[in-house]
């Protein structure tokens, strides 16, 4: 059949991309890229904000783990950010620029942590230097620093409501981790995780030690540790199949969480 | 360190600062907030990859030289698919087991040529093309000249999230232009493709299948096709879009139909959306 385009053989060739047959027929199994890198992802409002009585320690730990265990670290926005959403939500931005700008937040905070881990040969990568050059930089440096929020840039997604990019530097870790398949994904915030409740309104509240994604999701709980989308994305996991959310205020924590120990919250796909 | 001075702040970037962002009642406060289109007068084209680019000079000379004719009526941003050379990398990437975000990085090299050929063909009329990156000029661009160039991939690179079934990336070069139609605030999003819209099966496949020139994109979702004119991924985001209501497919192998789509021509098949702002 002659359909006038000049196709290059292949499996999909003359296929539609979008036909759920064809879709289906691609699925088989995918192979880590970095299986043995861990994804640490430091909270912006959580540690960074509070300067260096928390961020110090953690990056100390984070030193002394690397030689057992390759992290790269990625880091989230904090108050900056909270404060350009207020102003360009006011000025009436959509959710693309709104993204495009919070970014360049949690660009700055990741700037401040590859200097106070550049002596233990950590360097900082920008999106397109992660693409070409994590492994290499890794394999020469001790370590690597990325921005967190993901280069969605002006092509965030319209979230179902309001509209705070719904992408920030929770799933822009995560998804470094799926794509490398790496070993783990560490959230480090300043709580011990998950809880049945919202531990500053419940004193009751529990800690939840473990969680399937999509039951979490069924709880519909008022407030979570992390964003929400990470929800969608685990039930798609192919390789990063769990993320750890740890309290980076309790030295210790991020270490057990590396060495494989149950601490804080496990949610899983 | 001392407590923020927020008195400069609005009562909702008070809650921003303070609040959780995964607080349902924040997100839902910042809906009330004004909405600012970019670029109103702005159309975003899509240049089908496989169904034009693909065929050469035979499809892509008669849609070039209508781009031409139109450009000193209607300003276009000018997106490009990627077609049988994407196909061809993602079924070997596939096979050699590398995840989604490997495939997008692949697919968007391919959109990236078919743009580079795009606008060695337009460069005589002035038009340029940016990378994502150099997005921030493109009003002066559209300005001077009425058209840009871009490659229709959205940058997620290695971020591309898994689809639900299969290996191939889910979000591709006509929700790339999509989301650039919508973070603009633009007056139309047309594709340009090698059918004459939307039908009820595939028209290449199925000689029975019917043409739909309108239908809304809940009444499509739910008519749960095997095979569609546009990726799903544009139908769940036209679900949640602020700015862009309908979505309009021409058919680019016939002369005159892009030219009516940019004056406002029910042509081809235009899907629309029934809410108004935002998911009930």
């Amino acid at each position: 059949m002659n359909d006038g385009a000049q196709h290059v053989v292949s499996r999909l060739m003359r296929e539609s991309l979008i036909d759920k047959k064809v879709i289906a027929g691609t699925e088989s199994a995918v192979r880590p890229i970095l299986p043995a890198l861990n994804v640490v992802q430091i909270g912006g409002l959580s540690i960074m904000d509070r300067g260096h009585s928390a961020v110090l320690p953690l990056l100390e730990e984070i030193v002394a783990n690397q030689d057992e265990h390759t992290q790269v670290v990625g880091v989230g926005p904090g108050v900056r950010a909270r404060h350009i959403l207020s102003v360009g939500l006011d000025l009436g931005l959509p959710t693309g620029a709104l993204a495009t700008l919070a970014a360049k937040s949690s660009a700055q905070n990741a700037y401040m942590v590859s200097c106070l881990l550049a002596s233990h040969g950590f360097v900082y990568l920008e999106a397109p230097f992660i693409v070409q050059l994590l492994p290499a930089m890794l394999a020469a440096a001790r370590g690597a620093v990325f921005n967190g929020i993901p280069p969605y840039d002006l092509w965030e997604h319209p979230p179902a409501v309001g509209k705070i990019p719904p992408h920030g530097s929770d799933a822009g870790s995560y998804l470094v981790g799926e794509v490398f398949g790496a070993r783990s994904v560490i959230l480090v915030k300043d709580v011990d995780g998950v809880y049945d409740a919202d531990p500053k309104a419940n004193p009751g509240a529990r800690l939840i030690p473990e969680i399937d994604a999509t039951k979490l999701k069924r709880m519909a709980l008022s407030t979570l540790p992390i964003e929400p989308v990470l929800l969608d994305l685990l039930p798609r996991a192919r390789l990063a199949r769990s993320i750890r959310i740890v309290n980076g205020l309790k030295p210790g924590n991020l270490t057990r969480a590396l060495a494989g120990e149950a601490v804080g919250t496990l949610i899983h796909a | 360190m001392q407590p923020p001075d927020n008195a400069l702040l609005t009562e909702l970037g008070k809650r921003l600062v303070s609040g959780s962002l995964s607080d349902a009642a924040i997100q839902k406060a910042t809906d009330a907030t004004p909405t600012h289109a970019i670029l109103p007068w702005v159309n975003v084209v899509k240049i089908g990859g496989q169904s034009i680019m693909d065929r050469g000079r035979s499809a892509v000379g008669p849609v070039v030289a209508e781009i031409v004719a139109n450009l000193e009526r209607h300003k276009m941003i000018l997106g490009t698919g990627a077609g049988t050379r994407a196909r061809h990398v993602y079924s070997l990437a596939i096979d050699l087991g590398l995840p989604v975000g490997v495939l997008t990085v692949l697919g968007t090299a391919v959109a990236w040529q078919n743009a580079q050929m795009l606008q060695y063909l337009l460069a005589e009329h002035g038009i340029a093309f940016l990378e994502p990156e150099g997005f921030a000029s493109l009003p002066h661009y559209l300005m001077e000249r009425g058209a840009v160039i871009c490659q229709g991939m959205p940058p997620y690179k290695l971020w591309e999230q898994n689809p639900d079934v299969g290996r191939i990336p889910p979000q591709r070069t006509d929700t790339g232009c999509f989301l650039i139609a919508e973070v603009f605030g633009a007056r139309r999003m047309i594709y340009v493709k090698d059918e004459d819209g939307l039908f009820t099966a595939d028209p290449k496949k199925d000689r029975n299948a019917k043409h739909i020139p309108r239908i809304s994109v809940q009444e499509l979702l739910a008519r749960d096709l095997d095979d569609l004119v546009v990726e799903r991924a544009v139908l769940d985001m036209m679900l949640n879009a602020r700015h862009i209501r309908e979505i309009q497919f021409v058919n680019g192998l016939k002369p005159g139909q892009l030219t009516a789509a940019l004056n406002g021509e029910p042509t081809g098949t235009i899907i629309y959306s029934e809410a108004a702002g935002g998911r009930a």
